[in-house]
């Protein structure tokens, strides 16, 4: 096991190295200037090469790239020309606004989406379960941005009971994360309903059912204990995905996480931290998807106990 | 109309009521192409003690009959009408009543043992549940357990207490089977319908299940209702035999009549349709010849 984990996090590790050196190189060769950014559309040439030179931009790419991998190991990846303070430091700091959006987004979803699917399983073919369906597709189908002005509009604008931008209050996590859940609910209820009609039909349930077992436990015991594998992995993926941030919605909302970071980071050309805010939210994304693997065991006891030799 | 008769007739000489009577009982399926009557008026019936067995080749319907007679079909895809009284509760007038009896009066040995225990819940998770309901014992865990080792004894499986907290996928198909029949008995059933018990099994493995089976009915006296293609095991275990084709019995009677005088083409068909082990015959022509022995060496 402990193999295993060592394996699985040396395999991440390679992962996030090579995603950041290749983001690394990309926003050197894509076009745009930091130094323009920086100094201003007026400057001088020989302010703009100072500025260069300040920030090491003059040295040969596999120079800076040289550099670069040695502040890499020493967790240092140099100041934010924007912020002029440590990049990682920047990207920490908006961390913990991604993670509460992200984490809130996911619990919804998980809490509406799980008991929507098993509804929806539990009536197949109905006018309900059609017209619940028509509600997750278009839920599937509106663009976030677009839902998010509409709820904007809506209950921060002509009803003004939600805080429209920022997170100066608890209630301004709502609107963003309703933003976000919709579309999740959307897919993971239908993958859920799918999942249950798949273990409604499956034997064990029809033998369970001989036996007496009531229709609430053949649910949410046996149809569900037997989904809870790729719904997990479902609901988890996801969540590692919102955790690179959500940068649509938290534009929209200004939410200060990494998402409205590495937009502003991309627009300035603040090489450090953009290569910041990929190296942080990369090995989240990777521990999040490490931790869904290490729990498949706990779920599956298949996978937990192996293949015994069967006779 | 006049057999009709007869069949309601005889269970009237015994002095109990039938454990299962069946009484024109029809099942219709909804399918993309139509309705079509899966079961058709068939009518027979069980007694304690008694084993009764519906043969037929696949797609005859045999299978339709005992899952229309526990309920278990699809309630959107079979119709179903008719009477089918199980130790006196009418199933089919009252799709409730089924509740009455399940897990109770009446128990399933399924078809495929590998996929009918849920791979994700261990075996004595799901042998105390079958214990709970049942209602038998005390819901003290302890005394849960005790029955659960007890029963798993009572199916002759080694080591019981080991067996518990193991998964599906780590015993055998053999073993499995002995396992579902160990959970059908945590209700003291009257009634097992046993849906071709072994023909999922090995060959090595089908003898022991069906001795087990037998020697469950001989010490409890419970009625079965055995779903089989294989004419081995109807003649080893039945008293009565209905020969079922195309939903409807073609044929039915003692075992040893069915066996010695079929009535017809088609129970002659599966007779001679058993394999026989013989002398090995080098001539591959003599296929036919060779059934042919196999038929009268019945």
């Amino acid at each position: 096991m402990t193999k295993y984990i060592l394996k699985r996090l040396g395999q991440g590790l390679l992962t996030v190295f090579l995603t950041v050196s290749t983001v690394f190189i990309l926003v050197r060769l894509a076009p745009g200037d930091p130094a323009v950014a920086y100094a201003g559309p007026l400057a001088t040439t020989e302010e703009l090469a100072k500025v260069r030179e300040q920030f090491g931009l003059d040295l040969p790419l596999i120079q800076q790239y040289w550099i670069f991998l040695q502040q890499l190991f020493t967790g240092d990846l140099g100041t934010s020309y924007s912020f002029q303070a440590p990049a990682i430091q920047v990207v920490l700091e908006r961390m913990p606004y991604t993670l509460t959006l992200a984490t809130a987004s996911i619990l919804l979803t998980a809490v509406v989406a799980i008991p929507l699917g098993v509804w929806m399983s539990r009536r197949p073919d109905t006018k309900k379960e059609f017209g619940v369906n028509v509600l997750t597709i278009a839920g599937q189908s509106m663009p976030d941005f677009w839902t998010g002005i509409m709820l904007l509009t809506f209950f921060a604008v002509l009803i003004p009971i939600f805080p429209a931008s920022g997170f100066a209050t608890w209630s301004a996590l709502v609107l963003p994360t309703v933003t976000i859940a919709i579309l999740q609910i959307a897919l993971i209820s239908r993958m859920v309903r799918r999942e249950m009609t798949t273990n409604f039909a499956a034997p064990y349930l029809t033998v369970a059912r001989s036996r007496g077992v009531r229709n609430s436990l053949l649910t949410w015991r046996y149809a569900m204990g037997n989904s809870a594998i790729p719904v997990f992995t479902a609901l988890g993926t996801r969540f590692a995905a919102m955790l690179n941030g959500v940068v649509v919605v938290e534009v929209v909302f200004a939410w200060p996480g990494v998402g409205s970071l590495i937009v502003r980071a991309l627009e300035t050309r603040d090489y450090p931290l953009i290569v910041a805010t990929v190296l942080i939210t990369a090995l989240l994304a990777v521990g999040v998807q490490l931790i869904i693997d290490l729990a498949y065991p706990l779920l599956d006891p298949r996978i937990r106990l192996g293949k015994a030799a069967t006779a | 109309m006049s057999a009709q008769t007869a069949a309601t007739a005889t269970p009237a000489a015994h002095s109990e009521q039938p454990l299962l009577e069946v009484r024109d009982f029809q099942v219709e399926l909804i399918t993309d192409a139509g309705i079509v009557r899966a079961v058709d008026a068939v009518s027979f019936s069980i007694h304690r003690g008694e084993t009764v067995t519906i043969i037929g080749e696949s797609g005859s319907g045999k299978s339709t009959t005992a899952m229309g007679i526990l309920r278990l079909l699809p309630e959107d895809l079979a119709v179903l009408s008719g009477t089918v009284l199980i130790d006196g509760v009418d199933v089919t007038a009252d799709p409730k009543a089924i509740d009455k009896v399940r897990g109770r009066t009446l128990a399933l040995i399924p078809q495929d043992p590998m996929t009918a225990l849920s791979p994700v819940h261990s075996i004595g998770n799901q042998l105390s549940e079958a214990i709970r309901i049942a209602g038998a014992a005390s819901k003290d865990p302890g005394a849960v357990r005790a029955r659960a080792i007890r029963l798993l004894e009572q199916v002759h499986i080694p080591t019981p207490d080991a067996q518990l907290k193991k998964y599906p996928h780590q015993l055998s198909g053999g073993m499995l089977q002995r396992v579902l029949i160990a959970i059908a008995l945590a209700s003291e059933p009257q009634l097992l319908v046993a849906d071709e018990p072994t023909s999922a099994l090995d060959v090595t493995v089908q003898a022991g299940i069906l001795d087990l089976l037998l020697e469950l009915q001989e010490q409890r006296g419970i009625g079965i209702l055995m779903i089989t293609h294989d004419l081995g095991v109807a003649r080893l275990i039945s008293d009565r035999i209905h020969v079922m084709k195309d939903g409807a019995f073609v044929e039915s009677g003692e075992v040893q009549q069915i066996v010695d005088n079929p009535a017809t083409e088609y129970t002659r068909k599966l007779l001679a349709a058993v394999p026989v082990l013989g002398a090995w015959d080098e001539t591959p022509a003599d296929g036919t010849a060779l059934t042919t022995t196999g038929a009268s060496h019945d």
